[in-house]
């Protein structure tokens, strides 16, 4: 393996400091003079017409500046979701979101908004709007949803159904064709896996500022993963042109996608137009739940034909995604999902089939994995139930069926670095797997079962085929030597800017400490499409270190000059060159110093802009393992162990990387056994709004989680890096789920989470 | 009494002592965030679930945002930004930073707090004494691995700061 001066070190988040002494100003924390507060009227109706509203005794309050709504904004169409400006094509980002509609279509969608002098007169000034409303039919369930003679939840349905954009339908031959394959295969597997409507639980609150001043330019604060897609919305609402529109990102304190997609900046944005005043909204926690986003609840069946020995034949995966009230990224998360059908396990036939419905409930849209996992937990309790039927070790099945690197999948697509075996391998072995497996059964007793379970998962690194990526940095050197860069890729706190500067200094040898990274700005940063597709080390390490590398050019260049020597006979020491045969040195200052001045050439700043765009789809992959026991007696899972084995090519920074993966299990164990978003069966509210009630795992019930990296450069990526974001949390599901079926002697499970209610009712078809 | 109604409240906030006029309505999270713009205490949930408004209250993290102002009379509130001027706190914020610790930073705070808590009144804590501690503070980005293991960084840290070795 080839030896770097910082890439493959662990310095700390660059953020660190500043975050650790309470200093670091999160939105909420940002104070402007002048500044109002604003609040939120949402619907109480599942799906209602809004035939009157009356804000004059709202309005009269002392303090209330503006009430706003849909009988006073405009009546524009937009989805809250687009990456590129053009990206309106209705089948993939239809648009269906209003600043304010007059149809409410969910328990927390938006009615009208006060902006006054404090929070509390807000939120009191909001119980004074009065709201005449037409009832309307809703439908509040997926189940209820895909029914062919269902009520419509949305006015955007295809054809009068529930549908949203359309199906997703494709594979390696047509659909009746694979199909025909599963059921002329000599065994056949079909099974159907639900999964449940989650919360990101990001710890900070969505907030946003608002100021709109009288030269009539918008600025926006907020902490988004996105703000050149979130200029390009509120220009098009407002009507002011993208220069007149600048979003900063400010400090992220959380989002795993949940704040990707525009969610209530453009009611602030419209309020400060109002009062000519800066306008804050920050919402409390019960309407972060219910007025944001959620991943998409899932319905998947899989039908699988294989041989005797365990080989896939055939596979056809159909997936049924509830999107709720609006279409934001709904379209786009099937087509996310859809790819990973064919490059995980391979088969001769496979096809699959997806669609996103409206319903009547909390908006769905981005949430780490994105649609993927979904399809791992649904496919890899699949795969179990076959190796169980086929009484193949889990282990052995999966490795007859992962995709081989260097090979074509039935699309004909190259599988390059597909290092899943590898992962499945490594981390059998430091699991113990076959001594684990059979112990677990032997040390369970009528009191406590134990069981053994792995899952595996892959992710892409950008977007790429789902769209062209591509990211812009500009960097510039200071006079002292030090660099600049100025990157659109927003850091969440994972450590992405930390991770730049360490791919800026291996490329320049210009220490850490003299490298800024200024993040996420319109108006000072150059384009990006957002932190999300786990994109940031691959897609913005490249076009960094493909920027370093002329930025070094240029140095080299002038450096050439000022010695008098060829530039092949120079080589970079740190932050500066130095002539091999008689050691002579030229700092970076110096090289600046001249190239300002001019002294060989034309006078110029040492700087670039560059665009890195990726048009190849390389993947990330990861084995997970578990062992949990089940109280018998309550019913409760207690995690006891998780073992992640990832390959995400070359690791950058392995502290950073592997508290993104600790987060991950965090995530993924929730998603497993506790965290569920309920509804109201008769309203449609969300009844479990707070997080004593939405349970996310703590530090007390965590398991010791071991990580490891099957390292291997991939070619394509930034000193062979590729993504971990989202793959870190997509195997998890999988293996908690098959352990606790393994503890139960094999029963079938079809949906999560699996609490301790429904491990009670597993319990009583368990004969040990 | 009325919502309105004034009342004076005295107490110690990060070593210096403060006379206020409070609304009865106020919360301590209210009065540190608005009143002394000490905005390292976060809101994050505003029901007691969360842990991101953790202060020490005589030298116990608890959550400010649904402690009455009032109730705080008499008592000495330390504040993460007080925890900075701390000799000895401080460590812990030095063992977060090096242990990794921190990746949002949202919950940070909160988690020093709580830290703070346990460390001034157990020595040397155990890993489940250390995650008990830490249970009533959320924590979505790091699966708390590396929290742990900075409480147990700033345990070392403390103790060899009490012998006289820093």
């Amino acid at each position: 393996m080839e030896r770097y001066n910082t890439v493959g070190s662990s310095p700390y988040n660059r953020e660190s400091w500043d975050k650790v002494t309470g200093v670091t100003q999160y939105i909420d924390d940002l104070r402007f003079k002048g500044m109002l507060y604003a609040a939120l009227l949402f619907s109480p109706h599942a799906h209602a017409k809004i035939v009157s509203i009356d804000a004059s005794q709202a309005l009269a309050l002392e303090g209330v500046h503006s009430v706003i709504h849909c009988f006073n904004t405009p009546d524009l169409l937009y989805n809250s979701a687009i990456r590129f400006y053009s990206d309106t094509n209705p089948a993939d980002m239809p648009c269906t979101e209003r600043v304010f509609g007059q149809e409410v279509l969910f328990v927390g969608d938006r009615v009208a908004a006060v902006a006054a002098d404090s929070e509390a007169l807000a939120r009191e000034a909001v119980k004074h709007i009065k709201v005449g409303y037409e009832l309307l039919p809703s439908v509040l369930t997926l189940e209820d949803a895909v029914v062919s003679n269902a009520a419509q939840a949305s006015p955007f349905g295809v054809d009068g159904s529930n549908l949203c954009g359309g199906w997703v339908a494709y594979g390696s031959d047509g659909e009746e064709a694979v199909l025909e394959r599963v059921r002329r295969s000599p065994l056949q597997e079909t099974s159907t896996f639900r999964t449940s409507r989650v919360h990101h639980g990001y710890m900070e609150p969505v907030a946003h500022v608002a100021l709109f001043s009288p030269s009539r330019t918008l600025t926006v604060w907020t902490s988004s993963q996105s703000v050149f897609s979130f200029r390009d919305v509120l220009s098009q609402i407002l009507g002011l042109p993208q220069n007149a529109v600048r979003v900063i990102k400010t400090v992220s304190g959380g989002a795993f996608g949940g704040k990707l997609e525009v969610m209530h900046e453009p009611v602030v944005a419209l309020l400060s137009m109002q009062t000519m005043r800066p306008v804050k909204i920050r919402l409390n926690r019960k309407e972060v739940f219910s007025s944001t986003r959620t991943r998409h609840e899932a319905r998947i069946t899989l039908a699988s034909g294989y041989t005797p020995e365990g080989k896939l034949i055939a596979q056809h995966v159909y997936s049924l995604l509830n999107t709720g009230a609006y279409a934001g990224s709904g379209p786009n998360t099937v087509g996310a999902q859809s790819g990973k059908t064919f490059v995980q396990y391979g088969a001769d036939a496979m096809f699959y089939r997806g669609g996103c419905f409206y319903t009547n409930s909390a908006i769905a849209g981005a949430m780490r994995g994105y649609g993927c996992p979904q399809i791992m937990v649904s496919r890899e309790v699949h795969m179990e139930g076959i190796a169980r039927k086929l009484g193949i070790d889990s282990v052995q099945f999966r490795l007859n069926n992962l995709l081989a690197p260097d090979s074509t999948n039935c699309m004909g697509k190259p599988t390059h670095q597909a290092l899943g075996i590898e992962c499945l391998q490594e981390g059998a072995k430091i699991f113990c797997w076959d001594q684990r497996r059979a112990q677990a059964l032997v040390k369970s007793t009528a009191k406590v079962r134990y069981g053994i379970g792995v899952g595996t998962a892959v992710h892409g690194s950008g977007w790429y085929p789902v769209y062209q990526d591509m990211t812009s940095v500009t960097m510039m050197m200071n006079n002292d030597g030090s660099l600049q860069i100025l990157t659109g890729i927003h850091d969440l706190g994972t450590g992405a800017k930390t991770v730049l500067a360490q791919i800026a200094s291996e490329a320049l040898h210009i220490p850490l400490d003299c490298i800024e990274v200024v993040e996420a700005d319109t108006a000072v940063t150059p384009l990006d499409l957002g932190a999300q597709a786990s994109r940031s080390t691959y897609i913005g390490g490249n076009c960094v270190l493909e920027c370093s590398l002329i930025i070094k050019e240029q140095l080299l260049r002038e450096a050439a000059n000022i010695i008098g020597v060829a530039a092949q006979d120079l080589h970079l020491g740190t932050s500066e060159f130095i002539e091999q045969v008689s050691g002579k040195k030229v700092s970076f200052s110096t090289i600046i110093d001249s190239a300002q001045k001019g002294l060989h050439g034309k006078q110029r700043q040492i700087a670039a802009v560059h665009s890195y765009a990726s048009h190849t789809s390389v993947y990330s992959y990861s084995a997970v393992f578990a062992e949990i026991s089940i109280s018998v007696e309550s019913g409760t899972v207690k995690v006891e162990e998780i073992l992640c084995v990832h390959n995400s090519g070359t690791i950058i920074n392995p502290a950073l990387c592997e508290g993104q993966v600790h987060g991950g299990v965090q995530m993924g164990l929730g998603y497993a056994l506790s965290e569920e978003m309920e509804l109201d069966a008769q309203r449609g509210n969300i009844t479990n709004p707070t997080f004593k009630n939405y349970h996310m795992f703590r530090a007390h019930q965590m398991p010791k989680i071991t990580v490891k990296f099957v390292q291997g450069a991939e070619p394509s990526g930034p000193y062979g890096a590729k993504g971990i974001g989202e793959c870190a949390t997509d195997g998890v599901a999988g293996a908690v789920v098959n352990a606790i079926s393994h503890a139960l002697g094999g029963v079938t499970i079809d949906h999560i989470p699996v609490n301790a209610s429904y491990v009670q009712k597993l319990l009583s078809q368990f004969v040990p | 009494m009325s919502m309105q109604e004034k009342k004076t409240v005295t107490f110690v906030l990060n070593g210096i002592e403060k006379n206020l006029e409070t609304e009865r309505s106020w919360t301590l999270l209210h009065v540190l965030r608005e009143v002394y713009d000490l905005t390292g205490t976060k809101y994050g949930c505003g029901t007691n679930d969360c842990g991101a408004c953790k202060v020490l209250l005589d030298g116990m993290a608890i959550n400010s945002c649904s402690f009455p102002i009032h109730k705080v009379e008499g008592k000495s509130v330390l504040t993460i930004e007080g925890v900075t001027l701390h000799p000895r706190l401080s460590l812990i914020q030095d063992s977060f930073v090096e242990a990794h610790a921190i990746q949002c930073g949202f919950c940070t705070p909160g988690m020093v707090i709580s830290a703070a808590g346990l460390l001034l009144h157990t020595k040397n804590p155990t890993e489940q004494e250390i995650r008990e501690a830490l249970k009533g503070n959320l924590c979505r980005c790091t699966g708390y691995v590396h929290i742990v293991e900075a409480v147990q960084l700033a345990s070392e840290k403390i103790q060899e700061y009490d012998n006289g070795k820093v």
